[in-house]
């Protein structure tokens, strides 16, 4: 996916996110958890919010998480064999470009200690320390020197990773799942973005910069001659790395990009496990199956 | 205790002396240096400590027989109040029993005062401490802790952040060692749902009745008034808007290593016991199965660990807790106690840093401290462990993982080598900590007292801003080779706490919470369908094996007399009988060997139509149910379990121990019968009991006297069916008086069937089975037992009985048929459990 200065001009979007679940029988009573709306962020804007969930839902609350996201709660107490949750939001979205020449000052290791220095403990800490899915490994952290080591200038190093995980893993769904480890991942050499914003996370760590996990959705050009088709657009995941300053810098290796004003950001956490964007309990008589279709419309205003 | 306090008595026991304590003496220097042992409770100098003297006359007086006498009285009241812990044997739920010793620790009302004031100040800069780490977390933030420290352990749930929790910390406990110094220091804090309180208690019912005389004459502090602070504290956590506010005490289940204390302490505070099936979640709030309704839960005492009580937002393949627990107590709707958060406050790594987090909050010097301790993600700490890591205990700050606590000085040069690169890899995950030397207290073993190391844990809970610390505790006393951890799973043995009263004590000391109860209304007792069904089954499985032991007896007796003389009336009678036991018990035997059969029939654990099957699943459901239980239905159960378990050979008589076991099965039913009141619970469990009988009789009805026989066998066998059902005296009055019916069948069916007014008749089986039905409020079932019971009212005898009898064989099969669609009917409408619960499927598959 090419880049170019008008990825980074303000634009409005549209977002349409619907999530549908569909019971082999039916499911009693339901208890979901989601992140509903999305946070604000330096770099967009939302301008409005609206979720529509079928059946009607006895109780839907909203609090603000650990990480500052909206999280909601829903619990469904009528007997339904499908479940629909559907948000629909309108954002205004400009990243500035990052300044990787100005980070270039301070090398990956003298960044980490000047954070360690000055960033904020809890921020700092949090995003640096093991989480569930980005677990320190020995594979990993062999992985990251053969791409980028301590030394190198902090800019550079943000873009050679996210160039290094782009080359050497190939996109390929169905071959990860949420279980898959970062050692398993670098013996396959083949994932989703999940997986590659994980790398980079676990990466990034291993040298001593807090790195988060932000999931959210990123606009999609159809092949040239073609017509976008309706839901055809994806929830999308990257990193996004502290660096001294007081910023984040928000990398994509699923694309070999830094984040433009094509990317919409719903929540972040440390990993996908914090921001999960839809999971649930259902109380079901049978053990049916169940099948799950997304459909997503990032549509430029 | 007053005279016993003159300390010549100490000074010259030799008198008296039975040289318990002498030896005792001589253990105590037997061992080598050891950076785990201390002083001793007993012995300072070679003396008695002037503080232990009543103590130790006792022990003196008792001498090693006297001492070996209490610890086997101990071991008996044990099992027979049932107290266990942990799980084990075949089926998992038949677990050990407790290890108690005779002696107490005894503790002065001067010392305890001062550890007292220690365990407030430290549960309350506990309960301060929590609440800054899931709201503003100004100790991170400002580096008094360090961020990794909170953020890097298990119990820190992100999950729960920011949820204001009415009433924080409700309760907690310490364990606690004293060091060489004398004073006591902390080894670990239990905040999240800390146990041990149910057999504090337990351990003192035991010990002062071993120990009754010294307990009469010494004033010691009662632990009762504590469970009513206890209980009290509980409740007033419940969100304001509930009046009459509803506890629960979420339980794992029987299958938990503590389920004793849990079903033990839930009675001690007056809270049912649930387990998750017993709840569910309904908008936002949580509410308490009952048949046919919902009750409202105000506040669940949680014996759950946090991460299983809610499978939405925390472990998803948790059947323990409840989807949406989490956001329940965000909104305030339910109190969760301790919070699920709590946890974090076990973290070992918080102990270098709470006496600066003392004065942080608090502004006081932090009294009840733990031994010194480094962090090792600091350069200067990491420094310090590593150059003293042989003399040092190590303990990850994940405690539970794969790695535990270890002392380097245990650890061979290599074991250390692979630990320090361990912590260099990872050094904020890390603390070094001095070691406590424990001090010991004698134990009672075969081999006289020997020198166990003590870890006692200590109990408070917070009710209007006070903290209450309970008046004694559990100790724990390991005997053998000094490891680092000191605990039941470990093998050590638990002792009873007497703290003394202090000489001007009034009355009520140790009784803070004893005021007017706030809850003047309990709110009505409900029966969840899991309690229902356990209930109901307790009674069946009692009642299957009175039956069981009764035809057996029987059957013993009939092959003891008839089973040599092949072909005679009698033999062929027994045959019969035989017969129809195998049928009810669905027992296989060889018909060659009608005594061993007799006793697979009794004794074989693995064969469900067994005596002894019977027995031990009255055993489990009435473990499940404890909590309802008369305590005195332990000792009865005990008994019954030893006389089962060694059934005689061929060669022995098994009449006296069917005898045995029958009285044992009476005195169950006299237990239930006489403890309890007849509401629901009384309905489900002698709904049970009716049922089995009715079922039963006509079972053994079916399969004997409904067959036409030549007569001569006929009479033997209904003469062996009325004495299985306990009426043969009854018939031969009525016959010698000549007021019953003429012919053993009539008397039979009439006594058997028809007669309301003797215990073991069908007919009065189902009149009570109708009352039991009404208790439980389940009229439908009652009017269809009626029905029933209408129906064999109208049989008529004479007719029944003519011919081949198989009019006889069609009433039983439709009373039969009723009172299974009566059992499956309860079953479905009463006893059902949730539907089942599964987490759906993420997927990450649809991205780009």
């Amino acid at each position: 996916m090419s880049q170019g200065p008008e990825d980074w001009t303000p634009r409005q979007y549209d977002v349409h996110h619907r999530t549908t679940y569909t019971y082999e029988g039916p499911v009693e009573s339901c208890f979901e958890r989601g992140f509903l709306a999305p946070r604000e962020t330096p770099s967009q804007r939302v301008l409005s919010n609206e979720v529509v969930i079928s059946p009607d839902p006895q109780v839907m609350t909203e609090h603000v998480d650990h990480f500052g996201n909206h999280s909601f709660y829903v619990e469904i107490q009528t007997a339904h064999n499908e479940l629909i949750v559907e948000k629909r939001s309108r954002f205004e979205v400009h990243w500035p470009q990052p300044d990787l020449a100005a980070l270039d000052r301070w090398t990956v290791a003298s960044a980490a200690a000047e954070l360690l220095e000055s960033a904020e403990a809890v921020e700092r800490v949090g995003h640096l320390l093991p989480s569930p899915l980005v677990q320190p490994a020995p594979e990993v952290v062999d992985y990251c020197r053969s791409v980028i080591g301590p030394d190198m200038p902090l800019g550079e190093a943000i873009l050679a990773l996210t160039r290094g995980i782009y080359r050497d893993f190939a996109y390929k769904s169905g071959v990860t799942t949420v279980r898959t480890t970062l050692p398993e991942l670098l013996e396959l050499r083949q994932g989703v973005c999940q997986d590659f914003a994980h790398l980079a996370i676990g990466c990034l760590r291993s040298l001593g910069l807090p790195t988060r996990y932000v999931s959210g959705y990123l606009e999609t050009q159809p092949p040239p001659g073609q017509v976008k088709l309706a839901g055809a657009d994806a929830s999308h995941a990257w990193a996004s790395v502290m660096v001294p300053g007081g910023g984040w810098v928000d990398l994509d290796p699923t694309n070999d990009h830094l984040a433009d004003s094509r990317y919409v950001v719903t929540a972040w956490g440390r990993d996908f496990r914090d921001v999960s964007p839809l999971k649930g309990v259902v109380f079901a008589e049978a053990a049916g199956a169940s099948t799950l279709n997304v459909a997503v419309d990032v549509t430029r205003v | 205790m007053t005279s016993s306090l003159n300390p010549a008595a100490a000074a010259a026991p030799a008198g008296a002396s039975s040289g318990v304590l002498a030896d005792y003496r001589g253990r105590l220097g037997d061992h080598g240096p050891d950076p785990l042992l201390g002083s001793d409770e007993l012995i300072a100098g070679g003396d008695v400590r002037p503080t232990q003297l009543l103590l130790a006359d006792a022990i003196e007086a008792m001498g090693q027989g006297g001492l070996l006498a209490a610890r086997a009285e101990t071991r008996r009241l044990v099992h027979d109040d049932g107290i266990r812990y942990g799980v084990g044997g075949i089926d998992g739920i038949r677990d050990r029993h407790w290890r108690l010793d005779p002696l107490p620790v005894v503790l002065t009302s001067e010392e305890w005062s001062g550890l007292e004031r220690g365990i407030q100040q430290r549960a309350t800069l506990l309960a301060a401490l929590l609440e800054d780490l899931y709201g503003d977390r100004l100790l991170l933030r400002r580096g008094v802790i360090p961020a990794e420290v909170v953020l890097g352990h298990p119990g820190f749930l992100r999950q729960v952040d920011g949820i204001r929790s009415r009433g924080g910390l409700v309760l907690g406990a310490h364990d606690l060692g004293r060091d060489t110094d004398g004073t006591w220091r902390v080894l670990a804090d239990r905040t999240s749902a800390p146990s041990g309180a149910g057999y504090a208690m337990a351990n003192r019912r035991v010990t002062t009745r071993v120990l009754a005389g010294l307990h009469r004459s010494t004033e010691l502090a009662r632990l009762r008034g504590f469970f009513h602070t206890m209980s009290a504290a509980v409740r007033e956590a419940a969100p304001p808007t509930s009046e009459v506010p509803r506890v629960v005490l979420l339980s794992p289940g029987p299958m938990s290593e503590t389920a004793y204390d849990q079903s033990f302490l839930a009675s001690l505070l007056g809270f049912p016991l649930a387990e998750s099936d017993d709840l569910m979640l309904r908008n936002g709030r949580v509410w308490l199965r009952a048949a046919g309704r919902l009750e409202p839960v105000d506040v669940v005492l949680r014996r759950v660990d946090p991460e299983y009580c809610d499978s939405l937002d925390l472990r998803a393949d948790s059947q323990l807790g409840l989807p949406g627990l989490v956001e329940a107590t965000r909104q305030g709707n339910v109190t969760v106690a301790n919070p699920l958060g709590a946890q974090v406050l076990e973290n070992p790594g918080l102990a270098p840093f709470l006496p600066a987090v003392a004065q942080a909050l608090l502004g006081e010097d932090l009294q009840l401290a733990g031994k010194p301790a480094w962090w090792c993600g600091d350069r200067d700490g990491l420094a310090h462990v590593l150059a003293n890591i042989d003399r040092l205990v190590l303990r990850p700050i994940a405690t539970g993982g794969e790695v535990e606590a270890q002392l380097g000085g245990h650890l061979s040069a290599e074991g250390r080598d692979r630990l320090r690169r361990r912590i260099e890899s990872e050094p904020w995950a890390w603390i070094g900590q001095e070691p406590l030397p424990l001090s010991t207290t004698p134990v009672v073993t075969p081999t006289g007292l020997t020198p166990g190391r003590l870890v006692l844990r200590t109990f408070w809970a917070e009710r209007d801003g006070e903290r209450h610390v309970m008046p004694g505790g559990l100790a724990r006393a390991a005997t053998g080779p000094s490891q680092l951890h000191v605990s039941n799973s470990g093998g050590a043995i638990a002792k009873d706490v007497w703290v003394l009263a202090p000489e001007t004590a009034e009355a009520g000391w140790g009784d803070p919470g004893v005021r007017p109860d706030l809850v003047a209304v309990r709110p009505r007792a409900v029966v969840a369908p899991r309690v229902a069904d356990n209930l109901f089954w307790l009674g069946r499985y009692a009642e299957r094996a009175e039956a069981a032991g009764r035809i057996l007896r029987v059957c013993d007796d009939l092959v003891e007399d008839h089973a040599a003389r092949p072909g005679t009336p009698g033999e062929q009678a027994m045959r019969a009988l035989l017969a129809a036991a195998t049928a009810i018990t669905r027992v296989p035997g060889d018909p060659a060997q009608p005594r061993q059969h007799v006793r697979t029939m009794v004794s074989d654990p693995l064969q469900s139509g067994s005596l002894r099957y019977a027995a031990d699943r009255l055993g489990d459901a009435a473990q499940r149910v404890r909590d309802q239980l008369s305590q005195d239905i332990w000792h009865v159960l005990s008994r019954l379990d030893r006389t089962l378990a060694h059934v005689p050979s061929d060669e022995h008589q098994l009449q006296p121990r069917l005898y045995d076991v029958l009285e044992s099965l009476l005195a169950v039913s006299g237990v239930i019968a006489e403890s309890m009141v007849r509401d629901e619970t009384w309905g489900f469990l002698d709904g049970g009991i009716r049922l089995e009988r009715a079922q039963f009789t006509v079972a053994l009805l079916a399969s004997t006297i409904a067959h036409e026989r030549p007569p001569i066998i006929d009479g033997q066998l209904t003469e062996a069916v009325l004495e299985v059902g306990e009426s043969i005296l009854t018939h031969r009055r009525r016959t010698v008086a000549g007021e019953g019916p003429v012919w053993p069948i009539h008397s039979a069916v009439s006594l058997l069937l028809l007669d309301k007014g003797n215990p073991r008749s069908v007919a009065f089986s189902v009149d009570r089975l109708v009352e039991d039905l009404r208790l439980v409020g389940d009229d439908v079932l009652a009017a269809k037992a009626e029905a029933l019971a209408d129906h064999i009212a109208r049989v008529d005898l004479v007719e029944a009985c003519t011919g081949d009898r198989s009019g006889l064989g069609e009433i039983l099969a439709e009373v039969r048929a009723t009172l299974h669609a009566v059992s499956d009917d309860l079953t479905r409408r009463r006893f059902a459990r949730k539907t089942s619960q599964r987490t759906l499927p993420i997927s990450w598959a649809v991205t780009s």
